[in-house]
């Protein structure tokens, strides 16, 4: 796909500013929902304020719901005050930011809303107002997401107007598909429409500031990497967990659980950045390239073994955020006897030469006890224990645990001798938090992806074979639950930290879930 | 004698110079255990050393109470010295103390600034070098920040700059800002293999700079680049930091000529009453770049600008940044003969100096492009 190509600007050299996409029409598929008015719309005005957004950038809401430019932009410019704490009063940024928001009332089946759609940017374009770039971001359910493409493709949108200058991106939420046949036939509709560079399949998880981090410390500092391997690395943890219940989402997870909403994307995901091999460069192919191939080498889990390598579980009712919670089967939306998981344990493999016999336990669960996301890089013990008697009992492995949320960060737990005379040996943390470190609020995984997109650089994207491959794992275990149904779901209090039955599925192999 | 007893919030206390090291770390330790709650834990990090140069005792209170803010994001040990040649009698004190901060989260927190405070008076400061070089922290940059009125570093700091991996001046002190911009420049091109310069009125411009360049960057406007004839700079002329932006405007024009490649001395610069012009010379002919010195009603505080960019090219086309009424924002405006305006409006924010001095540690290496403006500034004013 040919990208715009102009004349560089010599005044750009040297200032360290993030440079500025070019100016574009955003269009937004589902603009009266939630994520639009949550997390959309506060980010776009965020980059606007920190002078990321280009001159000549506009906005076009589409949804069902009718309403007047005017009434749109009063409900975005309340739901940016609201959401990021603004001060009501005169902010002549947020003026100027809403005056370049337009409406379009639109039910995604009706070309005709297709061809309004057409006339109005090709409007903001004569005016100056766009320049030919179109971002079309899909903030709807997926079940709209082929007929919204297949539109864009009959009304001429999805191509770029001229591709020699100017540029046509697709944003995808997040689920695509429900399983591996949902998904590839997902990819096959909107790439008989666009190109697959033209494709941005968002997961928010990997905008944040510490999974990007995590490539930095990587693969920025010599010392990890040697030991990155199956010769001093016994396991490793990766467990993102949330005291959120379902809320008021609860036929949207009917329909998901926690195997497709968390384990599918976000936690697949970490496990790429963790076990990938260092790209060539960082540009996006190369780094895409290597976490397919780390997708590749998991060892698919055949249906008669899933019990062997899966816990599932459900919430009972219990004490979580400081109350009395409900379980699972008697939140709203809910079906009593509902056999949906909202909690997963599994241990995964890897078949290559650098994680050969290393195993990878995944664990996560709503009504958690705590919300936290942490990877936990636990090393083998020394090979020959020179101190005596009671001492080596406390020797405890090495444990360098990557933080996500909250307080990102990095530590390290290694012994050291308690001083005295008596030989006592104690583990101790060292502790790096980027919070303290650099004192600077990173900015949230939404600007980050939506400025990267602009700017048309897709590293922190999923590619269609990295989505199809982790279908590709999670499908045969989907397909046993529900075949299973009712038999082999455990359940666990909430506000606890899951079931009794995923710590005996640890211990099986003499380890233990970090405490979190 | 002022006193400088109260300094960091009264915590700080005198010891003699050759007991500083044991004396902070011994002050370092006691309050550590003072912080240290039942579950809190208390860590230590640092990511430089801080030599701060200040002439009078009350720079170097203001600057104490910088530090504690830079510590934040710039974790440190930070030695301030207050050089007064001329005071009587000669005499060299230290004081120290230590900073705390609990950042996001609240079980833990860190010990971020150590600060020394040197005070020489008389003959006295020829010690000053030798006092600090022990005091460096060992594996860590060596950061001097030059906050004079004048970039001149005497003979006894010579074995302080061997260690030093960056100098940050502030031309905004300095009081004859033409001569003493073209002393910095000498000096940046004597020692710039050496160590790196950065001027903390340089990065004020950052952002103008940044704004400037986006009116360059889509492809409509990016040609008119090429053929700009006139740039005007206009700036507050009541501003009490007059000479600030006076320096600033010519930092801008500098900047813009080494960018684009012109030449200085297309014909002798021209001064008419609050007007100064210079002519360069460009591939395409003579651009005239005005800095203009007026008063505007209902300015806002810190930096302000009204740039105008105007050039040749067909349609023609002319380029302003107007600074927003509400002194907080600026209001960019490309106006391309017979197509629609395009306006955008951004917010300016304005640093103060310890933020300006934040962002500055967390950047290494040189800054090619404020030396190459600062020459071009430097042989523009020799015009
Ligand atoms: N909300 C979040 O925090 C979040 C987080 C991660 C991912 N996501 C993903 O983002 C997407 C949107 O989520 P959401 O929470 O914003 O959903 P939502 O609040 O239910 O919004 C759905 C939007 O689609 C519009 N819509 C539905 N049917 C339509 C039709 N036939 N014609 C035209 N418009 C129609 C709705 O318009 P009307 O209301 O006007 O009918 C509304 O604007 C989903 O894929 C979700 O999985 C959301």
């Amino acid at each position: 796909m040919a990208e715009t190509s102009v004349l560089p600007n010599p005044l750009r050299e040297g200032i360290r500013m993030r440079r500025t996409p070019d100016a574009c029409a955003m269009v937004i598929f589902g603009a009266s929902g939630d994520l639009t008015e949550r997390k959309l719309l506060p980010a776009l005005y965020y980059l606007a304020r920190e002078r990321l957004l280009p001159g000549g950038f506009s906005i076009i809401g589409c949804s069902r719901t009718p309403y007047s430019n005017d009434q749109f932009r009063e409900k975005m410019r309340q739901a940016i005050v609201t959401h990021l704490n603004l001060d009501n009063g005169n902010d002549p940024i947020l003026e100027s930011f809403c005056k370049n928001v337009y409406y379009l009332t639109d039910n995604f089946g009706d070309p005709k809303a297709y061809s309004q759609l057409v006339d109005l940017i090709n409007r903001l374009d004569q005016e100056g107002k766009t320049s030919g770039n179109r971002l079309f971001y899909l903030a709807t359910p997926p079940s709209f997401f082929p007929v919204i493409v297949k539109h864009l493709g009959s009304a001429g949108l999805a191509k770029p107007k001229d591709p020699d200058k100017t540029w046509t991106r697709v944003v995808l939420e997040k689920p695509f598909g429900r399983d591996l046949e949902s998904a590839r036939q997902l990819n096959r509709t909107v790439t008989r429409v666009f190109h697959e560079d033209q494709v941005y399949r968002i997961d928010h998880y990997l905008g944040k500031e510490t999974v990007q981090n995590l490539l930095v410390f990587r693969f920025a500092n010599g010392i990890f990497e040697p030991i990155w391997n199956r010769r001093y690395i016994d396991h490793v943890q990766i467990a993102v967990a949330e005291t959120l219940g379902v809320e008021n989402r609860g036929s949207y997870y009917e329909e998901s659980g926690l195997l497709r909403d968390m384990i599918q994307n976000h936690v697949l995901q970490l496990l790429s950045l963790v076990a990938m091999e260092p790209p060539a460069s960082f540009d996006a192919k190369a780094v895409r390239d290597e976490k397919a191939k780390v997708l590749r080498a998991l060892r698919p889990i055949p249906m008669e073994q899933v019990n062997d390598f899966t816990v599932r579980a459900q919430y009972a009712k219990g004490f979580a955020e400081g109350k009395e919670v409900p379980g699972y089967r008697s939140e709203p939306n809910v079906s009593p006897k509902s056999v949906t998981e909202t909690f997963a344990a599994l241990k995964l493999s890897l078949d290559n030469w650098r994680w050969a016999d290393v195993p990878f336990y995944l664990r996560s669960g709503k009504r958690l006890a705590k919300r936290v996301s942490e990877i936990t890089i636990q090393f083998r013990r020394v090979p020959h224990l020179l101190f005596q008697g009671a001492v080596t009992d406390s020797i405890e492995p090495n444990v360098m645990a990557v933080r996500i949320q909250p307080d990102e960060g990095i530590s390290l737990r290694f012994s050291a001798k308690v001083p005295g005379t008596t030989p006592q040996i104690r583990p101790v943390k060292m502790d790096f938090r980027y919070g303290e470190a650099f004192g600077a609020s990173p900015p949230t995984a939404y600007e980050t992806l939506l400025l990267d997109c602009m700017l048309g650089d897709n590293t922190l994207f999923n590619r269609d074979d990295a989505v199809e491959l982790s279908w590709e794992l999670v499908t045969p275990i989907l397909d046993r639950w529900k075949q299973d149904g009712e038999k082999g779901l455990a359940s666990y209090e909430a506000g606890s930290w899951g079931p009794v039955e995923a710590d005996a599925f640890i211990e099986r192999d003499g380890r233990a879930w970090r405490r979190l | 004698m002022l006193t400088l007893e109260s300094l960091a919030g009264g915590e700080s206390q005198e010891v003699k110079i050759s007991e500083l090291e044991s004396k902070l770390a011994q002050l370092g330790r006691s309050k550590m255990k003072e912080n240290q709650g039942a579950e809190a834990t208390v860590t230590r990090a640092a990511s430089l050393t801080l030599v701060v140069l200040v002439e009078t005792p009350e720079a170097a209170q203001e600057v104490s109470e910088q530090i504690c803010a830079i510590s934040e994001q710039n974790p440190c040990r930070a030695v301030v010295l207050v050089a007064q040649p001329e005071a009587k009698p000669a005499a060299l004190r230290a004081w120290i103390s230590v900073h705390f901060n609990q950042p996001s989260s609240a079980s833990a927190k860190r010990l971020c600034a150590e600060q020394i405070l040197v005070e020489a008076r008389g003959d006295a400061v020829n010690d000053l070098g030798n006092v600090v070089l022990p005091l460096t922290l060992s594996g860590l940059p060596v950061h001097f920040w030059w906050r004079a009125a004048r970039f001149d570093p005497p003979d006894y700091f010579r074995q302080v700059f061997r260690l030093t991996s960056r100098v940050l001046v502030d031309s905004a002190r300095f009081l004859h800002p033409e001569p003493d911009l073209l002393e910095l420049a000498g000096h940046v091109k004597r020692q710039s293999a050496q160590f790196s310069f950065l001027d903390l009125n340089w990065s004020r411009i950052t952002p103008w700079r940044e704004l400037i360049s986006q009116c360059f960057d889509r492809p409509e406007t990016r040609g008119y680049l090429d053929r700009l004839e006139r740039v005007r700079i206009e700036y507050e002329s009541e501003s009490p930091r007059l000479a600030a932006q006076g320096v600033q405007a010519l930092l801008i024009a500098g900047w813009l000529a080494g960018r684009l490649k012109w030449q200085p001395g297309a014909r002798p610069s021209r001064k008419q009453n609050s007007t100064s012009s210079f002519y360069l010379r460009s591939a395409h002919g003579e651009v005239e770049v005005q800095r203009v010195a007026r008063r505007f009603e209902g300015a806002g505080k810190g930096v302000c600008f009204w740039i105008t960019l105007e050039g040749g090219g067909d349609p023609p086309a002319s380029f302003k940044l107007d600074r927003g009424c509400d002194g907080r924002s600026v209001v960019t405006r490309a106006e391309i003969l017979g197509r629609p305006l395009v306006t955008r409006t951004v917010r300016l924010e304005v640093l103060d100096e310890a933020q300006l001095v934040n962002e500055e540690l967390q950047i290494s290496g040189r800054d090619p492009i404020f030396e190459e403006s600062l020459s071009i500034v430097a042989r523009c004013l020799q015009t």
